[in-house]
C-alpha cells in the first residue's frame, strides 16, 4: 500500500521538487545543529554569533554570501541556524500536538457518548479562542524563549487533526474489520491503535506535512514579536532586525530570509497536498 | 440431548422513543450441538441483527439468549470474552472483515495471544499454519497482506481466524452471498466437512433458500422481525405452512 503511494508520488514532479528541497534543509538543519552542539561542547563562539562591527550591513560577496547584519555576522551562517530553529519547532511542537489529537480523536471517535462530548466541548474550546492570542497567553505563562513557542504551538494546535482522527475513527467504527475484531473478543485498545490506527495514518502524515510550515510560520512571527527564540538567529528576529534598515537599502538579510521561509512553507504545504492524493484510499481501488 | 443455544423471546431494538426500530421481535429458537440451523428471510427482515446479537455486537432489549444453560445476553468484561471463544462469527463481506493493513497470520496470532491460546511464538506460528491448512490453504501463504487474495481465499481465511478460538458454535452472516457460485460451492463444502470434524454447530443466516436447503439441518423463516415458521428444512421448503413461506419460495427461480 505504501509501495503504491510512493509509486503514484513519484510521478507528481513538483511534489518531487519539494521533498527535494525539504531534505536539503534537512541536512542543513542537521548541520547546523552539529554547529550549534560543536560550539556548546568546546565553549567557542559560534560563527554565527562572532560580532565584527568593522563589517556591518555588508552587502553580499565572496566572503559573505548574504551579505552581512547590523553587528557584522554572517547572514548565511545566521540562516542555517534559523532552518535549525525551524525544524526544532516543527519537529517539537508535532510531538506535542499529534498525540494529544491521536489520542483525544481516537477515544472518542471510538467510544462516543460522554467521552464524544467532552472531547468536542474541549476542542470547540480551543478552537473558539483566536489562535495566536492563546499562544501568546500560554508563551507568557511558561516565560519567553523556545519553551514557551513549543508549548504554545503545540497545546493549541492539535484540534484540526483532533477532529479528523475522530471522523475517520467513527468511519472505521463500522466497518466489518473492527466488528469482526470485536467479535473475536479483541479489546477496545487494541482494537483502536493496533487495527484502526494504521489505517489511518494517512491522515496524521499530511496532517504533519501541513502543519509544519504552519508552526513555523507561527515561530516567525512569535519571535519577531519579541516573545519568541531569544538570543538565537531565528528567522524572525532576522527579519525584525532586518526591517531597520530596509529603507536604507540594505535588502539582503531580509530578502534571503524571507526566501529561505516561502521556500520551506511552500515545499512542505505542496508535499502535503501531493500526499494526501497519493494516499487517499478512495483512489486506491 | 440438551440444547447448545436456546433463544428466548429475544426483542432488539435500534434508537429511542419515537424513531425506534424494532428489529428482532419476540423471536425463539434452540439450536443442537453440531447443527447447521439456517436462518432465512428477505433482506431488512432482521436476521443479521439477530445474528449479531447472539454473538453480541448488539445488545438485546430484552429476552434471553441461553448458551449452554447460561444466560449470555447481558455479559459484559471478561466472562464476555470466554463467551466469545466459544461463538464466533463470519461475515458476509470478505473484502471488508479483513483488516488491510494487517498480514493474515498476524491477525490469527493477535486473536490467540489475546485469548491466551498456544504459549510462545513458535506454538502460535505453527497454530496459523494447521489452521490455514484445515481451511485449504497454504500455511506459507500467512504471511501475506489480504489484498494479495481472491474473495473465496478471504473468506477461506476467515473461517480459519473464526476457527483458532476453538469454538462450538459459529454465525455465519450470508457467508457465501458475496462469493462467485464456484467459489460458493466450495466454502459450503469446507462449512460441512468441518461441521462434520469438529463438530461444530452453525447458524447459517441466508436469502437464498438452495443454500439452506443442501446444507442445514433445520431452518427457520424470518418476516419483519419475527420467526414465521420453523422446523426440518425438507418440511418447510417441500411443504410450507406460513404465507409468507410459500411467497418466498414462489420468488426462487426454478430452471
Amino acid at each position: 500500500m505504501w509501495g503504491d503511494a510512493w509509486g503514484r508520488l513519484k510521478t507528481n514532479r513538483i511534489a518531487m521538487v519539494c521533498l527535494g528541497l525539504i531534505v536539503l534543509f534537512t541536512i542543513l538543519a542537521v548541520y547546523a545543529e552539529g554547529v550549534h552542539v560543536y560550539c556548546k561542547i568546546n565553549d567557542v563562539t559560534p560563527s554565527y554569533n562572532v560580532v565584527d562591527l568593522s563589517h556591518d550591513y555588508e552587502a553580499p560577496s565572496a566572503a559573505h554570501w548574504m551579505g552581512t547584519d547590523g553587528l557584522g555576522r554572517d547572514v548565511l551562517d545566521r540562516l542555517i541556524q534559523g532552518v535549525r530553529i525551524a525544524y526544532a519547532v516543527g519537529i517539537v511542537t508535532s510531538l506535542i500536538a499529534i498525540p494529544i489529537g491521536v489520542v483525544l480523536g481516537c477515544l472518542a471517535g471510538y467510544f462516543g457518548g460522554r467521552i464524544d462530548d467532552f472531547v468536542v466541548w474541549l476542542y470547540s474550546t480551543f478552537a473558539s479562542m483566536p489562535g495566536l492570542l492563546f499562544i501568546l497567553a500560554i508563551a507568557m505563562v511558561v516565560g519567553k524563549g523556545m519553551i514557551g513557542i513549543f508549548l504554545g504551538i503545540g497545546l493549541t494546535t492539535w484540534v484540526s487533526l483532533c477532529r479528523l482522527v475522530r471522523g475517520e475513527v467513527m468511519k472505521h467504527k463500522e466497518q466489518t474489520y473492527v466488528q469482526a475484531a470485536k467479535a473475536l473478543g479483541l479489546g477496545p485498545w487494541r482494537i483502536m491503535f493496533r487495527h484502526i490506527l494504521p489505517n489511518i495514518t494517512h491522515v496524521i502524515i499530511v496532517t504533519f506535512t501541513l502543519r509544519f510550515p504552519a508552526a513555523v510560520g507561527t515561530e516567525v512571527f512569535m519571535s519577531f514579536l519579541g516573545i519568541g527564540v531569544q538570543n538565537q538567529p531565528s528567522w524572525g528576529l532576522m527579519i525584525n532586525s532586518a526591517r531597520m534598515r530596509l529603507w536604507q537599502g540594505m535588502w539582503w538579510e531580509m530578502t534571503f530570509v524571507t526566501i529561505a521561509l516561502f521556500l520551506l512553507v511552500l515545499a512542505f504545504n505542496l508535499l502535503g497536498d501531493a500526499l494526501r492524493d497519493a494516499l487517499d484510499p478512495r483512489l486506491n481501488d | 440431548m440438551s440444547d447448545l443455544l436456546n433463544v428466548e423471546k429475544l426483542n432488539v431494538i435500534y434508537g429511542k422513543g419515537k424513531e425506534c426500530v424494532h428489529a428482532v421481535k419476540d423471536v425463539s429458537f434452540h439450536i443442537q450441538p453440531g447443527e447447521i440451523f439456517g436462518l432465512v428471510g428477505e433482506s431488512g427482515c432482521g436476521k443479521s441483527s439477530l445474528g449479531k446479537t447472539i454473538i453480541r455486537l448488539n445488545d438485546p432489549a430484552s429476552g434471553s439468549i441461553l448458551y449452554k444453560g447460561q444466560d449470555v445476553s447481558s455479559l459484559e468484561g471478561r466472562p464476555l470474552k470466554t463467551y466469545r471463544q466459544e461463538v464466533q462469527m463470519i461475515f458476509q463481506d470478505p473484502f471488508g472483515s479483513l483488516n488491510p493493513r494487517i498480514k493474515v497470520g498476524s491477525a490469527i496470532i493477535d486473536v490467540l495471544s489475546v485469548h491466551g491460546i498456544a504459549a510462545n511464538r513458535t506454538e502460535r506460528r505453527e497454530r496459523v499454519e494447521e489452521l490455514l491448512d484445515a481451511v485449504g490453504l497454504d500455511p506459507a501463504w500467512a504471511w501475506r497482506f489480504p489484498h494479495e487474495f481472491s474473495g473465496g481465499q478471504r473468506q477461506r481465511i476467515c473461517i480459519a481466524r473464526a476457527l483458532a478460538l476453538n469454538p462450538d458454535l459459529v454465525v455465519a452472516d450470508e457467508p457465501v452471498s458475496a462469493l462467485d457460485v464456484s467459489v460458493q460451492a466450495e466454502i459450503l463444502k469446507l462449512l460441512e466437512s468441518l461441521r462434520a470434524t469438529r463438530k461444530l454447530a452453525f447458524l447459517f443466516v441466508s436469502h437464498d433458500l438452495a443454500v439452506v436447503r443442501n446444507l442445514c439441518d433445520r431452518v427457520a423463516v424470518m418476516f419483519n422481525g419475527e420467526i414465521v415458521e420453523t422446523g426440518p428444512v425438507a418440511d418447510v421448503i417441500d411443504n410450507p405452512q406460513h404465507e409468507y413461506t410459500r411467497k418466498l419460495l414462489a420468488a426462487v427461480p426454478s430452471f
